[in-house]
């Protein structure tokens, strides 16, 4: 037997391409280490600033916790929208409607707004005797304002995602599933659910990443201890508004790269018996790495009891 | 369990999509332990006629009894409410159900998809769900696929992963809607035998197939569904060998 060994087909298309871009970011290198405005010393200073460190943390205190409210929210309501009772399924519509259709600077402000509006809640009986009530701006403070606002408005988006996802799923599984007699909660939970995010995951990780930098909108409430709110404060005191864009700016990017990480981590464990499953024959050289990792490549095997 | 009480009685029934009158008054019974083969041309209605029996479809017109209970409704003084989705989840579990397209799971292990309703919904715990679904995978054949997901088998593999899957639930009754028609011919044969085995343990089938050969040989009653209605009905050799209705011989004609 002979192996092949062709000539590649040539691309000098793509080494002129990747000449110039390499000249491109050596001009903008360029400019970044000698153009003394950029202020690299001050960069260098307010990095690692107690303020900014302490709004890195709120600014993923308020990521998390409202993420993980929409994320709740969004599969009720995805449920609710598939679900055979008309009102679950009208509730889920006009939620999404109503938090979708508004601007989620008007929603924060709104929150703001709370307790001029309502400066008492009380709780009682309509016309009736009064249970008890309390002074609504010891409830819903910035930081109750600024978690639920965001979560509220980012769980419309991500019902619309997750009721994709649940549709990406084919109907044999539901069928299969409620032939073994499976109440429709348990499929949707335990068989829909896991397959739906493969699809799921993806535009969730987009979402996230998003409302990391959607945090910055809180100042409406008004929320102050984000990081933009901080870097542009420091900016102001210091009249050096660039560098501490750029302080900002990298931890933007450097939580974003953490995110990405995570996502991939959430992919893998999802598209289990799906995306990284062995079909296609491999290596020989893998083929003996991977037999004791993977039941697939043993022939006739022994039977691992099962996780 | 008389042997001549049937497990399965269909009196009647009519099925309507729409305007469209899929099934035009069926009658059928299925004593115990008989393995029932339904055969047709595409849109005879024979798989929602089985569908119907699991309750995947609901019928338009007429009754279905499993074990003397009334399918899909309960009668109070002579009129029909719906049950439950309580109710409907139990009655399910008495039948068994393998699909053409296997539907197992795919995010779970061969053996995950076997103990996934055992441990669910009879509340089995893992450990004696494992042991007993490892029997059932040996009997098919595949006790060193436990591990294996669905994409990791072939097609027939995961065919009879889905029957094991099916008995997990001990049911009474058996529904095979056209379990061979997406496999390869070289693996019809495994999955076949072991509906074979099946059949001679004495478990209740419903089985709609193209596979005369299988209704010849394991067949205790075959019936001829053409345009939604059952054209005849009778011991498989007979009707094979000697049809008595022209559609019957066409349809036997074009796939013997």
């Amino acid at each position: 037997m002979e192996l092949i060994n062709a000539v590649p087909v040539r691309h000098p298309g793509r080494w002129i391409g990747a000449a110039i871009i390499l000249i491109a970011v050596a001009l903008m290198i360029q400019s970044l280490v000698t153009n003394t405005r950029f202020r690299w010393d001050i960069v260098r200073t307010y990095l690692f600033d107690v303020l900014i460190i302490n709004g890195i943390g709120w600014t993923l205190i308020l990521t998390a916790t409202s993420m993980i409210i929409a994320i709740v929210l969004a599969i009720v309501l995805a449920f609710m929208r598939q679900s055979d009772n008309p009102l679950f399924r009208y509730v889920s519509w006009v939620w999404v409607w109503f938090f979708r259709g508004t601007p989620v600077y008007t929603q924060l402000v709104f929150w703001g707004l709370v307790s001029t509006l309502y400066p008492k809640i009380i709780l009682g009986v309509p016309f009736g005797p009064e249970w008890f009530s309390f002074d609504t701006s010891t409830l819903i403070t910035a930081t109750f304002g600024a978690i639920v606002g965001l979560g509220l408005n980012e769980s419309a988006y991500l019902a619309e995602i997750f009721r994709a996802g649940l549709k990406s799923v084919d109907n044999g599984q539901m069928e299969a599933a409620e032939a073994l007699g499976m109440r429709r909660s348990k499929v949707m939970w335990r068989i829909i659910l896991p397959q739906a995010m493969r699809v799921i995951i993806p535009p969730t990780g987009n979402e996230t990443i998003g409302m990391l930098k959607t945090t910055s909108l809180v100042l409406a409430i008004p929320f102050t201890l984000d990081l933009t709110f901080v870097s542009n404060t420091l900016a102001n005191r210091t009249y050096l508004p660039i560098p501490l864009l750029i302080v900002a700016a990298i931890w933007y990017l450097v939580i974003t790269s953490v995110l990405m990480v995570g996502q991939y981590f959430i992919e893998k464990h999802y598209g289990k018996g799906v995306d990284n499953v062995m079909k296609a024959p491999v290596k020989a050289t893998e083929v003996a790495a991977a037999a004791h990792a993977h039941p697939m490549n043993t022939t006739n095997g022994t039977t691992e009891g099962g996780k | 369990m008389t042997e001549d009480k049937p497990l399965v009685t269909i009196q009647g029934v009519h099925k309507f999509f729409g305007d469209h009158h899929v099934l035009k008054g069926i009658d059928m019974t299925v004593k115990p332990g008989e393995v029932s083969v339904i055969i047709g041309p595409s849109g005879s209605g024979k798989s929602t006629l089985l569908r119907c029996i699991n309750l995947l479809e609901t019928i338009s017109a007429g009754r279905i009894y499993v074990h003397d209970d009334l399918i899909g409704f309960k009668e109070v003084n002579g009129k029909l409410h719906d049950l439950n989705t309580k109710s409907i989840a139990a009655q399910r579990r008495e039948i068994g159900m393998v699909f053409q397209r296997f539907n197992l799971f795919p995010h779970k292990t061969a053996l995950q998809n076997v103990i996934e309703a055992p441990t669910q919904v009879k509340r089995q715990s893992k450990a004696a769900a494992k042991l007993k679904a490892l029997e059932l995978l040996e009997m098919v054949g595949l006790s060193d696929r436990a591990d294996f997901y669905p994409s990791q088998l072939s097609g027939g593999q995961q065919q009879r992963v889905a029957i094991a899957r099916a008995l997990a639930m001990e049911p009474e009754l058996m529904l095979f809607d056209e379990p061979t028609s997406a496999l390869d011919p070289e693996l019809v044969g495994d999955v076949l035998e072991v509906m074979k085995n099946l059949a001679k343990s004495g478990m209740t089938m419903i089985v709609v197939t193209h596979e005369i050969g299988f209704a010849r040989e394991v067949g205790d009653t075959l019936t001829f569904m053409d345009g939604g209605v059952v054209v005849e009905s009778g011991p498989p050799r007979e009707i094979i060998s000697n049809p008595q209705h022209h559609r019957t011989k066409e349809f036997l004609s074009r796939v013997l």
